[in-house]
């Protein structure tokens, strides 16, 4: 287990990292959600102990090591360069940490051989041992990366966006491999990625960080189906966040008045879910307990399964609404036809002026 | 298309030029070094083919009035000199250039500190060593302040070149082995140090080079034993021979021998680079 306590790390005075207090327990996969420049490399570094911070401390299963080097931590780091050694063999690579770390270095070259073989085979390179790095494809690379540090039997395995420099196609597969290598191996993972779902797709539990700071601490899927702040809601890329004000009889947004759900009078930012939204003729009145707003049309993209329809909102922005085609046909309207989008108002997210999400009537009831 | 050809013709005529003056004074000491001895001089023509100015070297020619070059021992001690000013210059640089990777109050003026010492003229920086070794009451001798100086000359070079390549430097593999439990120590031994060995040879030869016919500087601190181009240039005081040029041609086959050696070194530390940079993104299997 390890504790991190008011981490905070500036950079000539602007802060990367500020005040960041979290507990990563055993045997979790955790995933770090941010868009770029939200600190999320600096957090993994000042764990890993490649940064000083400025204040709070860490603690890993109840031993500070706040300012212990590098090399004295018993944490794995896996860098999103996969930095293998170019001039070693990868049979050599995996075994590095093994033969020359500083505490309990395996001399036995025969337990080196076995450990590194059954290592290899966990991560499925065991015909490639003799190879050099520059010999091999990036998925291999980051296998090797991966395995190199696993031998070693961190106590954490901190990632930085391992997957980050694969094709899209080899990314899908290696999310798989690494929950499936992580579960064998027991041991905790802390991935950073800035890929939202990636970040859902693996983690128990997710933190998003925004400007330095843990907005938000949770499951992936409460995460989605609630974010905590409007920049966690914004991050996901799920939701049309609507700006505007709450009035006597709804949320002012521009010129349209808009239902707002229960106990939400204090809301600045209003938030549809994309799948949640639908598109109907203009000029109808809203079913009872739906909100509808005007909207033209733009155009529409064809993503395989589902449809993602694109329409103007009257203050000019971009409304969304996703279709699943398991669920309806796609249908196409012609560029600038008005129509009228509408949701339930009990699917509706709003978030205060600082940001943060209101619990109203139907959140309370959920959680 | 006419430019093109005028551009073309004028590169060649440069390009010609540039090794007639590369290799011409070679080829003439070439040619001269074979003249006929102990009766011919460093002139044309040649009076008859021979190569008794090579025996000569080596002491093998018939006694004549011509001494023998004093070169023996002084080739010994500029060998033992360069080399040692190369050891020294090449690991100082390299520990430099390291502290020079991350920025410490000062590096600025470090920085220039380090490389005056091949900006000051050598004539002044000779002189004044002899007097401060005069004054301290030191002997000079080439393998004391000479060698200093020698060090002073050759190791912003060997820092230069080193700090050139750890610009290129990707930190991230260190920091892969820190996090593998291995000190900072080993890590360089064990990663860091393979990854940079062509930029330290690189390094060693120019110290080397550098010493072996570094005059100025010796001139003025070597003490009484004088180095090969000091010893070299007594010659030429008194009379030029023939068997100078000999010599010359066998320093810089000499040469040539350390140039191939490099060669060959760099040669397979590039095959192995490029055998890490051949990785082709593919599916993986």
């Amino acid at each position: 287990m390890m504790e991190l306590t008011g981490l905070t790390r500036r950079f000539d005075g602007v802060p990367a990292v500020s005040d960041v207090t979290l507990t990563v327990r055993d045997d979790e996969y955790l995933t770090l959600l941010g868009p770029s420049g939200a600190g999320k490399s600096t957090l993994l570094r000042l764990i890993a102990g490649l940064e000083r911070p400025d204040s709070g401390s860490i603690r890993l299963n109840g031993e500070d090591i706040t300012h212990r080097p590098t090399h004295t931590r018993g944490l794995g780091f896996v860098q999103q360069s996969y930095a293998l050694f170019p001039h070693i063999s990868v049979f050599d690579n995996v075994a590095f940490g093994l033969r020359n770390r500083l505490v309990d270095p395996v001399t036995d070259e025969t337990g080196v051989k076995r450990r590194v073989d059954a290592m290899l085979e966990l991560v499925g390179l065991s015909d490639l041992g003799q190879r050099m790095p520059g010999q091999l494809s990036g998925g291999q690379k980051q296998r090797v990366s991966l395995a190199r540090t696993l031998v070693t039997e961190p106590k954490i395995c901190l990632l930085d966006e391992p997957l980050g420099a694969l094709d899209a196609n080899l990314r899908e597969r290696m999310t798989v491999e690494l929950r499936r290598i992580r579960e064998a191996l027991g041991v905790t993972f802390m991935h950073v990625t800035g890929n939202e779902a990636e970040a859902l797709a693996m983690g128990d539990r997710m933190i998003v960080l925004d400007r330095g700071r843990a907005v938000m601490i949770d499951a992936p899927d409460t995460v989605y189906a609630r974010p905590a702040t409007v920049a966690v809601a914004k991050f996901l890329n799920a939701y049309n966040v609507l700006d505007g004000k709450a009035e006597i009889g709804g949320f002012r947004h521009g010129d349209v008045l808009l239902p707002l759900p229960e106990g939400a009078a204090r809301a600045a930012h209003y938030a549809v879910r994309y799948d949640l939204a639908s598109i109907e003729p203009a000029g109808g009145a809203p079913a009872p307990g739906r909100a509808a707003m005007p909207a033209a049309f733009i155009a529409r993209e064809f993503l395989g399964s589902r449809v993602v329809y694109f329409l103007h909102r009257p203050d000019g922005g971009v409304f969304e609404v996703e279709r699943h085609l398991s669920r309806s046909d796609p249908v196409d309207h012609p560029k600038d036809a008005a129509l009228t989008v509408t949701w339930a108002v009990d699917d509706v997210l709003a978030f205060d002026a600082s940001g943060r999400l209101i619990e109203t009537r139907r959140l309370k009831g959920a959680a | 298309m006419h430019h093109l050809k005028v551009t073309r013709g004028a590169l060649a005529v440069y390009t010609a030029l540039f090794i007639l003056f590369l290799y011409g004074p070679f080829v003439v000491m070439g040619i001269l070094s074979f003249q006929k001895g102990p009766e011919g001089g460093p002139q044309f023509p040649i009076l008859e083919w021979s190569t008794f100015w090579y025996s000569h070297i080596f002491g093998f020619a018939p006694p004549s009035r011509i001494a023998p070059l004093p070169i023996g021992q002084a080739l010994t001690r500029s060998l033992t000199l360069a080399f040692a000013t190369m050891v020294v210059s090449t690991i100082l640089g390299t520990l430099t250039a390291q502290a020079f990777r991350t920025k410490f109050r000062g590096s600025g003026v470090v920085f220039y500190l380090v490389v005056l010492g091949m900006m000051v003229p050598g004539v002044l920086l000779g002189l004044g060593m002899a007097l401060v070794a005069d004054q301290l009451g030191v002997a000079r001798n080439w393998w004391s302040t000479a060698f200093v100086l020698h060090v002073v000359y050759t190791f912003p070079f060997a820092f230069l070149v080193m700090l050139a390549i750890f610009n290129r430097f990707d930190q991230s593999v260190e920091e892969a082995a820190w996090a593998l439990g291995v000190p900072p120590g080993r890590t360089f031994r064990k990663v860091t140090f393979p990854m940079i060995f062509p930029g330290v040879l690189s390094a060693m030869l120019f110290a080397f080079t550098l010493s072996y016919d570094e005059f100025p500087r010796t001139l003025f601190t070597g003490g009484p034993n004088v180095t090969m181009p000091l010893a070299i240039y007594g010659t030429f005081a008194v009379e030029i021979h023939p068997n100078l040029f000999a010599f010359g041609v066998l320093t810089t086959l000499f040469s040539f021998a350390l140039l191939t050696v490099y060669g060959v070194l760099m040669g397979a530390s590039v095959r192995r680079a490029r055998l890490r940079a051949q990785g082709v993104q593919e599916d993986i299997a």
